[in-house]
């Protein structure tokens, strides 16, 4: 967007070196609403408008989507946060381009503002389009994007649908008794669902596959019938916070 | 059409050119007591708000309201950076050149409004006060207005410099008050203590010289018409400097 001058790499809009021209043809929202405080929303509106090489024409329709047609003419430094985040929003629906680029879009909001925001932004997926959305909110990404890619020191970590990156997987803690853990590592990497096992202070963490986990006492059978003794068995729900953790950690 | 609703800018801009005429009025007001020219006075010795002096004079008593144009200036560029609408601007769709090349356009505009306010101030207190001689063209005198041009411009660029840099209106306009006295200081220090005379040169001090303090004429009138060039080229340079330094400033940092 220009903001930030890049150190270095390429990055290419509609298939284009990024240029004016096209950002004028993606809607942008970076962290807070930049508006003239002492103008009307409609007023700022004008200037996006004109500025994006829009017609006036769209402006009534960008404020009846985000309900602000019956406070346009107010001064935008009397709006609340929320009318702040949506007359932001309505801008980038000027000339209703097809790419949307939302940054921390419900930073600084209140409850009903974020919610307000969320469902906004919905929206305008189910209306077919394309939004980029950055957050560190992760029961955000979750609960608005279809799809995530996980971004690190400009390195690409992990991408894809969002319920598979994003997932809240179950955790199953073990403790060996008779002292075999490597034979319960070796046993239970057969189970259907199982995506890891990795050791955690003193006991084994089994980690399954949205939908798969077993029952507790379904699997101290199965170990108890192979020669292995549980002394501890705990079913754990993981939190995104931990599942991200998980994939960032050097 | 963001400053066509700012009411704010139009009050201050109407301070700014009622206060070139206002201002002339009142030391008219003091001069006209102190000698017998003036309105009706028949033909006075000194007659400085006529012409051909009025252009000096009404040229010198504008310049020093340079302060309110610089307030003004600090102003209007501090709020694209308060409201971060400098930022805005850009991600809708203006590359960064733009931007500043409509801020460095919005500095000549204001620069040439407020000439063509000095400039019919002249000719109205000219017309009132009359001539010094039935045979003085109204236009022997008018370079000074070019001068104030110059001063202005020199003056308001200085400020929109600092509001650049500096990107909040009360500090920006704080520094560029301590720096007209800083620099009015070091010249007075280096010129009168120490014989520095390129101190002459400072931005402020150059385009200053360009339009002395009237009667500069009886003592020094040659020394003053030989320096014109040398402030006139330096000036152009100080100007060249601000405008090439604020593009690329802003073409080049993060928004």
């Amino acid at each position: 967007m220009d903001v930030l001058r890049a150190t270095g790499g390429t990055y290419a809009w509609f298939g284009e070196p990024p240029s004016e021209k096209q950002r004028r043809k993606i809607g942008t929202l970076l962290e807070t609403p930049n508006f003239y405080h002492y103008l009307s929303g409609e007023r700022n509106l004008r200037i996006a408008a004109a500025i994006k090489g829009r017609g006036m024409g769209d402006i009534p329709r960008v404020l009846d989507m985000v309900k602000l047609t019956e406070r346009k003419d107010s001064k935008f430094s009397t709006y609340s946060l929320g009318m702040k985040q949506r007359l932001a929003i309505a801008s980038c629906m000027l000339g209703n381009p097809e790419v949307l680029v939302f940054d921390e879009p419900t930073n600084g909001l209140d409850p009903v503002g974020i919610a307000e925001t969320r469902e906004t932004i919905r929206q305008l997926a189910r209306e077919g389009k394309t939004i980029v959305l950055a957050s560190h909110l992760l029961d955000e990404v979750e609960k608005v994007c279809t799809h995530v890619a996980i971004l690190q020191r400009g390195q690409l970590l992990m991408a894809g649908d969002v319920r598979e990156v994003l997932s809240n997987d179950d955790i199953v803690e073990l403790g060996v008794a008779n002292g075999l853990p490597d034979r319960l590592s070796e046993l239970l990497a057969a189970w259907p669902g199982v995506r890891q096992i990795k050791p955690n202070e003193g006991l084994m963490q089994v980690f399954f596959k949205e939908g798969t986990t077993p029952d507790t006492g379904e699997l101290n059978r199965f170990c108890f019938e192979n020669g292995i003794v549980l002394n501890h068995l705990q079913l754990r729900k993981r939190s995104l916070e931990s599942k991200f953790m998980e994939i960032t950690k050097d | 059409m963001k400053i066509k609703n700012y009411r704010t800018f139009w009050i201050l801009l109407s301070i700014v050119f009622l206060a070139i005429p206002g201002v002339n009025y009142g030391v008219y007001g003091i001069v006209s007591a102190a000698t017998s020219g003036g309105k009706g006075g028949g033909a006075p010795i000194i007659n400085p708000f006529g012409f051909p002096d009025g252009w000096h004079t009404i040229c010198y008593t504008s310049a020093m309201l340079f302060i309110m144009q610089a307030i003004l200036i600090i102003t209007l560029t501090t709020n694209e950076f308060s409201f971060k609408t400098h930022r805005q601007n850009i991600i809708d769709g203006w590359s960064r050149s733009a931007f500043i090349g409509v801020k460095l356009i919005g500095v000549l505009l204001l620069s040439v409004l407020s000439t063509l306010v000095v400039g019919l101030t002249v000719l109205g207190f000219g017309y009132f006060s009359g001539k010094t001689g039935a045979h003085v063209s109204i236009w022997l005198g008018s370079r000074f207005l070019f001068f104030y041009f110059v001063q202005v411009i020199s003056y308001s660029m200085i400020a929109f410099v600092i509001a650049v840099l500096i990107k909040r209106s009360g500090l920006a306009i704080g520094l560029f008050l301590i720096y007209m006295i800083v620099e009015q200081v070091a010249m007075g220090l280096l010129t009168h203590f120490m014989h520095f005379t390129p101190a002459e040169y400072l931005p402020e001090e150059t385009t200053d010289r360009l339009i002395p303090f009237p009667g500069i004429h009886l003592i020094s009138e040659a020394e003053w018409e030989h320096s014109i060039p040398g402030h006139l080229i330096v000036a152009a340079i100080y100007l060249i400097i601000y405008c090439v330094a604020t593009t690329r400033y802003f073409l080049r940092s993060d928004l």
